[in-house]
């Protein structure tokens, strides 16, 4: 629109000029061919209209989908590069990390895999929809209501409290299906001694979640430990540090790799004082709490790999 | 030099509104980044231009970059030196940066190394394209030099371009990367066909 109005303005300025000068030149009739200049601005005004008016019509026409486009446009839009995390990736790749130019172009053409702000619920949409069935089942097996009816609005969300009826919730409502790729909520043995990063409140668990920032709803794959900021973090276990990174969304982080194909992440962090490459061991200090990247507050937010599955790390680590 | 400040340094509108964007994108840290390792690349030209005794006429600086427009002749020697000394003050800035400590300013050494291969493409608004210029028209005459030029800067912006949209679709992701080849293929044309 201001585009047209720019250029309806610049002709009106135009044939203003003309009779300003009509002195000079003898005043031109209507049939007159119009000159160069006038005739491409004519051109210019004369394509915006159409564009307007066929992309007005396209949009009353074809209501749905137009709607399916701009939800397509939108969602690639969103997919855009963490140039943060991009050239963090770069600096570490000059510095002789290695693994960082897989992570420079997974910055660039995969932004969100690597961060909690991934897989939204648009993505799994039927499997919800069978989840609302799984919970009419439950609802019909356990007459009894009590304990079961507080858990059941956190349903998609296994919150801390109802560890047990969550527990067994889930796995109901998480068939293998309606899980984003990548997870596992089985409990995992580990063959080696672990201890809890940070001692604080869990504030959001693992699993299904309306998002603290962007507000839809998206899978969490760790869990948030609230803490002040620079409280020490732990190490989980003995390990090598294989990246210190920063990324829009982990904001300051660090993964330990462990033994077994384990790995741990800790991010928001305010600082991270292990260095990559390092040897750390069971409760070392490696990282201090902060709220760094998409973060509401001071918190940790751990999470725990195998193999690249994402484990719940709930099973692992002591709440205060 | 009689000019005034104000003609000699001009800011396109457009450059405030992609400042803006970038900013309210990526937060005002990570635009504080860029726009010093851009200061820094600008800077490492005018030391090169002011040591080999050529002044500065002036400084546009528009949505696709900044542009300095030297006052005086230089020989195709001096203005190669000159041209590079910008990508080389990145380098050496990411240099320095990681010999100072490596884990603290990896987003900076990312941001000067990623503005010194960019402007090192042989495409020809870019440091790289003009480089290559120089160093074809000192070897062969300009004639052959813009031959060469106008080939490697259209065959590499459509490479590149070609490259960008076959990962952007493979991948789903960086639909923000297309606007940056569409320029790339652009600048390029211009140069091959007007």
């Amino acid at each position: 629109m201001t585009s047209q109005g720019r250029r309806a303005g610049g002709i009106a300025a135009e044939r203003r000029r003309g009779k300003r000068s009509g002195a000079r030149q003898a005043p031109r009739r209507k049939s007159e061919p119009l000159r160069p200049k006038e005739r491409r601005q004519l051109l210019q005004l004369v394509a915006c209209g159409t564009l307007f008016v066929a992309l007005v019509a396209v949009k009353l026409l074809l209501p749905d989908q137009m709607e399916a486009l701009g939800g397509k446009l939108s969602a690639a839009m969103r997919r855009n590069m963490d140039v943060q995390a991009v050239f963090s990736a770069v600096g570490r790749a000059f510095a002789g990390e290695s693994g960082a130019m897989e992570e420079v172009y997974q910055a660039v053409f995969h932004p969100n895999e690597a961060g909690e702000v991934l897989e939204t619920a648009a993505a799994v949409d039927p499997q919800l929809l069978e989840e609302s069935a799984a919970l009419d089942t439950l609802r019909a097996c356990r007459p009894a209501a009590g304990e079961t009816e507080t858990a059941e609005p956190k349903a998609t969300d296994p919150e801390p409290q109802p560890e047990q009826t969550a527990s067994s919730l889930a796995y109901v409502l998480y068939s293998d299906q309606n899980l984003p790729e990548n997870v596992s909520l089985e409990q995992a043995l580990l063959d080696f001694d672990y201890c809890t990063p940070v001692s604080g409140t869990l504030t959001s668990g693992f699993g299904y979640r309306e998002h603290p920032v962007e507000g839809e709803e998206r899978f969490h794959y760790g869990v948030d430990l609230a803490a002040n900021t620079g409280t020490a973090i732990s190490c989980f276990a003995d390990g090598t540090v294989t990246a210190v990174g920063e990324s829009s969304s982990y904001g300051k982080y660090c993964i330990v790799t462990h033994a077994g194909g384990y790995a741990s992440l800790y991010a928001h962090c305010s600082r991270v004082t292990a260095a990559s490459g390092a040897a750390v061991t069971e409760g070392e200090k490696i990282a201090e709490v902060g709220e760094t990247g998409m973060a509401t507050g001071p918190h940790l937010h751990f999470e725990l790999h195998q193999n690249g599955t994402y484990l719940n790390p709930i099973y692992y680590v002591t709440t205060a | 030099m009689s000019q005034r400040p104000k003609d000699r340094v001009r800011i396109s509108p457009g450059f405030f509104l992609l400042t803006a964007w970038f900013g309210a994108v990526n937060g005002w840290r990570l635009l504080a980044v860029v726009l010093g390792a851009a200061a820094l690349h600008e800077l490492g030209h005018c030391l090169a231009l002011s040591c080999l005794g050529a002044g500065i006429g002036g400084l546009r600086i528009g949505m696709s970059g900044a542009v300095l427009e030297v006052e005086g002749r230089l020989s195709y020697g001096g203005e190669l030196l000159a041209t590079l000394a910008g990508p080389a003050a990145n380098l050496a800035w990411a240099v320095v940066l990681t010999a100072l400590d490596s884990q603290r300013w990896t987003m900076a050494v990312g941001a000067h190394l990623t503005l010194a291969v960019f402007n090192l493409l042989p495409i020809v608004p870019l440091d790289g394209g003009r480089a290559l210029y120089l160093l074809m028209a000192w070897a062969a005459g300009p004639g052959a030099a813009e031959r060469v030029v106008r080939w490697s800067s259209g065959v590499t912006a459509v490479a590149l371009a070609a490259g960008l949209v076959f990962l952007m679709k493979e991948t789903g992701g960086s639909l923000w990367l297309l606007p940056a080849a569409v320029g790339l293929l652009i600048s390029a044309g211009k140069r091959i066909f007007l």
